[in-house]
This record gives C-alpha cells, structure tokens and sequence, in this order.
C-alpha cells in the first residue's frame, strides 16, 4: 500500500508542477499567428525559456521560382545559413515583456536583404502589433503592423 | 528491479519537463499546413501595397556625397533681353576646371505605418567653381567672376507622402521648397527667392516585382519651373537579375542586381535649380541662373557594413540650360517648352566628365 502511495504520488508530481506554472503572463498576450503587412508570410510567436521568438510558418511562394525548391536564406550574410530553409526561420529573437504592451530587447531579421534590426513590439490592440525596426535610434526606423490571423 | 525501473522513471520526469534550452532550438519539424487556412481575427484588417519592389535600390536615411565634374568651356552671353534662338554676343568665356563639392541629404521618416508613410527631408548642396583662362568682354555681366568668387548652393526642405488605397493602388505626394544662389550660410538670401516644386502620382503594384504610375510635376530640374507629366515604373524580372527605375522624366535607370548587398545602376538624372545671384540682383530684380544638367552614369552600390553603404558614380555631364532670367521683384513665370519670354543671358557649357562618391545609412 505505501509503495503504490509512493508512486502514485511520484507520478503526479510533475503534473502538479505543470498546474502550478499553469497561470500565463501578460507578455504571453504576444503569443499567436501574425501577418506582417506584405501578406508574403506568416509568423508564430512563442516563447522560449522566459523570451518571445517568432517564425515563419507559411510563405505564399514557398517555392523559388528560379529553381522550384524550397525557398531558402539565400541573403544570409553568414554562408552556412544560406541553405536553411525560409520556412520555419526565426526572425523574430529575444523579445522581453516590459510592461505598458511593449516588447523590447530583440531583433527581426529582414530575409529579403539578411540584414538585422533593432527591433520593438508594441501591441496597439489584441490583433495589432506595431513591428518597429530601428538602427540605433528608434527615429531612425520603419514601422510595420502585422496582424493576429485565427482558425476561419 | 521492475519496481525500481518505474520510480527511477518517475523522478526522472519532472528533471525532463523543467529542463530549458541553452540555445534556441533550430526550427522543429511541425505540420505547417495547419497554417494555410487562417483569416484575420479582426474582421476590420485591410491589406495595403508596399511603398517599394522586390531588390529596389536602398532608401536612404542619411547621405554624405562629394560631386566634382573635370573641365570643359564656359562662354556667356552679354546680358540683354534675348529671345531663345538670338545669337547675342559673347562677352565672357573661360575654362572650368573644377566645378563640386559637398552634398547632404537627409530623409527621416516622421509617420511610418502599413496604412500610410511620410517622410521629411532636407538637403545641401554646395558647388565651387574654379575658372582658369578667364576673359570679360565689354558689356559683360560679371557671371563667372561670381561663380569663381562665390560658387553656388542650394538648400531645402522636402516631404514625401505614400498613401496606399488597398492591395495594388497608391497615391505619392512630394513638395519641396528650396532657397538657391550663391548666397553663404552665414548671410542667406531672403526667403521671398524660395523656390517650390511638387508632384502627384497615382500608381498601381500589382505583384511585388512591378510598381508604376503616372503623374503631374512642377519641377525645376531643367533649370527653370516648368509643368510635365511624370512616369514611374519600377520592375524586377522574374530571374531577380535585372529591373528598372525610371521616374520618368527626371531620371530613368536599368538596375543590375549582383546580391542584396549590391548593385549597379545604370540610366540618366536631370538635375536643376535656379540660383539668385546676389551681384547681379537688385530689389526689384532677381537675377537668376536656371542651371539643368542632363546626367548620363553609372552608379555601383554595395553595403560597406551593416546599414552603411557606399555609392561610386561616374558620367558624363551634359548642359541642358545655364540661361539666365530677370524675375521682377523675384516674381516666378512660366516659360514651359513654348514660351517666348526673353532671356537675360544665353550661356553655353560645354559637355564634361564627372565623378561622385557617398556613403549612406539606408532605411530597414
């Protein structure tokens, strides 16, 4: 009887760990599916380990045309990443959730000239976040809205 | 020894499930097509075209550009009241050896949204003269003497609009206002000499490899202000190779594309101001130089690092127009291509080869 008490309560223990973690945090408003404003792609947010990523998960041209493969980071200022896959690349990186809707830190990646940016998130309303790239100075930047998409 | 299996197993499961990565996991194997069949959450969210094409030339934030044109002749008119076609006598000639200097420009986007972009801007650009071999006839006017002592600048302020209307239409509105003569910064001329120029485009983008539109201008780069229609039309082929872009016509360029980090762009630019000078003005007199070069180059861009780049230009520098106009009391007038309107001078360039280098922070 006390070795199956013993088990069952070994067993339980990582659940009750997991219901304990189980409330989200308000950063965690972040996480979905998003379009930015080209409608060329799609990015998932999620978090990992405490920061927010994002990456693509549906192209509208998936292939190249030129060559009829999977497109891939063919402008990746580093050589070795020039063959990963554009589906499923992470452009989004490092985002912390500092409060008043704003997620600092990180960076976003422009797969179209391999550069990376200085990068703010500002989440305007539930299905609106404000993409601001920058170099340096946050004046010296672009703004995108990209928009939460959900099952039809 | 089975018993001790599964309580091993069980305290190892808790140890798995808190373990977080070190690194970023590279992106998992997922079933992506979960992805294809989604729609907006917000029923109100439009879609808007992009302010440019696939493999564009860079938008610049901030640029620093030096323009230096080698020599060619200079011959003047005596000043008069001269019809286009007159031959009046020449009553200055020399040769230029070095006509440039500094260029800045600046373009800072103030609203930057899906739904609409505008950007201000401002420019300087200075130009010195040196002129070897001079010689004034009499009833010269005293020009070349100015340009030698004085050279010529031209600032300004500029806006540009980009208002997308939906998926493939937008609409472009750019004014600019610029104060031009051979005044020096520390003593600038009276704002009354501003000189405006605008222009309206409506345009269409139907993929992301091709952009045009059509327009009106009023424009000064023939030198004086003149209304003409505008063309744009901005392409990349399919293999990303090649495209176009043209703003036609003040200047129209066939791009080649060696990465996205590089390029090469090859076509014309029509430049032009009318400079005030101050020696030959009077109150109720402005003296005015309508300067338009035509520009046929080459252009080679790459990024130096990060989101500096450089620009290397080369060409060669054909005179449109170096006439000069009286203004009373610095009142513009329109000539266009059929006015017969007198000029104050008709002067002649002849044809020089030119050079230009700049470095640029471009936009993300």
């Amino acid at each position: 009887m006390r070795t199956t008490l013993l088990l069952l309560t070994l067993l339980l223990l990582p659940f009750s760990t997991a219901l304990a973690q189980a409330p989200p945090e308000p950063g965690d408003r972040l996480i979905g599916v998003w379009e930015p404003s080209h409608g060329k792609a799609r990015v998932k947010i999620e978090k990992i380990g405490g920061k927010y990523y994002g990456k693509i998960v549906w192209l509208r041209e998936p292939n190249d045309p030129a060559t009829g493969a999977p497109k891939v980071d063919k402008n990746n200022p580093d050589e070795s990443q020039r063959t990963a896959p554009l589906r499923g690349y992470r452009l989004l990186k490092d985002f912390t959730y500092g409060g008043n809707d704003e997620w600092s830190e990180g960076t976003i990646y422009d797969p179209e000239n391999g550069s990376t940016y200085s990068c703010i998130i500002t989440m305007k309303d539930a299905n609106t976040l404000d993409i601001r790239g920058f170099i340096g100075v946050k004046a010296l930047g672009r703004t995108d809205v990209w928009k939460r998409l959900q099952t039809k | 020894m089975q018993l001790r299996h599964l309580l091993l197993s069980a305290l190892m499961l808790p140890a798995l499930s808190w373990a977080q990565p070190d690194t970023i996991p590279a992106a998992d194997e997922e079933d992506y097509s979960q992805y294809d069949d989604l729609g907006f959450a917000d029923d109100k969210a439009r879609r808007y075209c992009s302010q440019k094409i696939l493999d564009q030339s860079p938008t610049r934030f901030i640029s620093v550009l030096w323009d230096a044109q080698g020599p060619y002749t200079m011959r003047f008119s005596q000043r008069g009241s001269w019809a286009e076609d007159a031959d009046p006598p020449t009553a200055e000639e020399g040769t230029a050896t070095y006509t440039g200097g500094l260029r800045m420009q600046a373009n800072i986007p103030v609203v930057s949204r899906n739904s609409i972009i505008w950007q201000v801007g401002a420019n300087y650009w200075d130009t010195r003269y040196a002129i070897r071999d001079r010689s004034e006839q009499p009833g010269s006017a005293g020009l070349m003497r100015a340009l030698a002592d004085r050279g010529l600048r031209t600032m300004g302020l500029n806006t540009t609009l980009f208002k997308p209307l939906n998926e493939t239409q937008f609409l472009i509105v750019q004014a600019s206002a610029d104060l031009s003569g051979d005044y020096f910064l520390d003593d600038p001329q009276g704002l009354q000499y501003l000189r405006g120029s605008a222009a309206v485009l409506w345009g269409k983008r139907p993929n992301d490899r091709k952009q045009w539109g059509v327009g009106m201008s009023r424009t000064y780069r023939v030198g004086a202000m003149n209304y003409i229609p505008v063309v744009m039309y901005n392409y990349t082929a399919a293999n990303r190779k090649w495209g176009t872009e043209i703003l036609f016509p003040a200047r129209a360029h066939y791009r080649r594309t060696f990465s996205a980090r590089s390029l090469l762009l090859t076509g014309y630019e029509l430049e032009g101001q009318s400079y005030r000078i101050q020696a030959l003005s009077t109150d109720d007199k402005s003296f005015e130089v309508r300067r338009g070069e035509l520009r046929l180059r080459a252009e080679y861009q790459r990024q130096l690092k990060g989101f500096l780049w450089l620009s290397v230009q080369a060409g060669y520098r054909h005179d449109w127009s170096f006439d000069a106009d009286e203004l009373p009391e610095g009142r513009e007038f329109f000539r266009g291509f059929f006015g017969e309107q007198p000029f104050a001078m008709l002067n002649q360039l002849g044809g020089a080869l030119y050079g230009q280098v700049g470095i640029h922070l471009v936009s993300p």
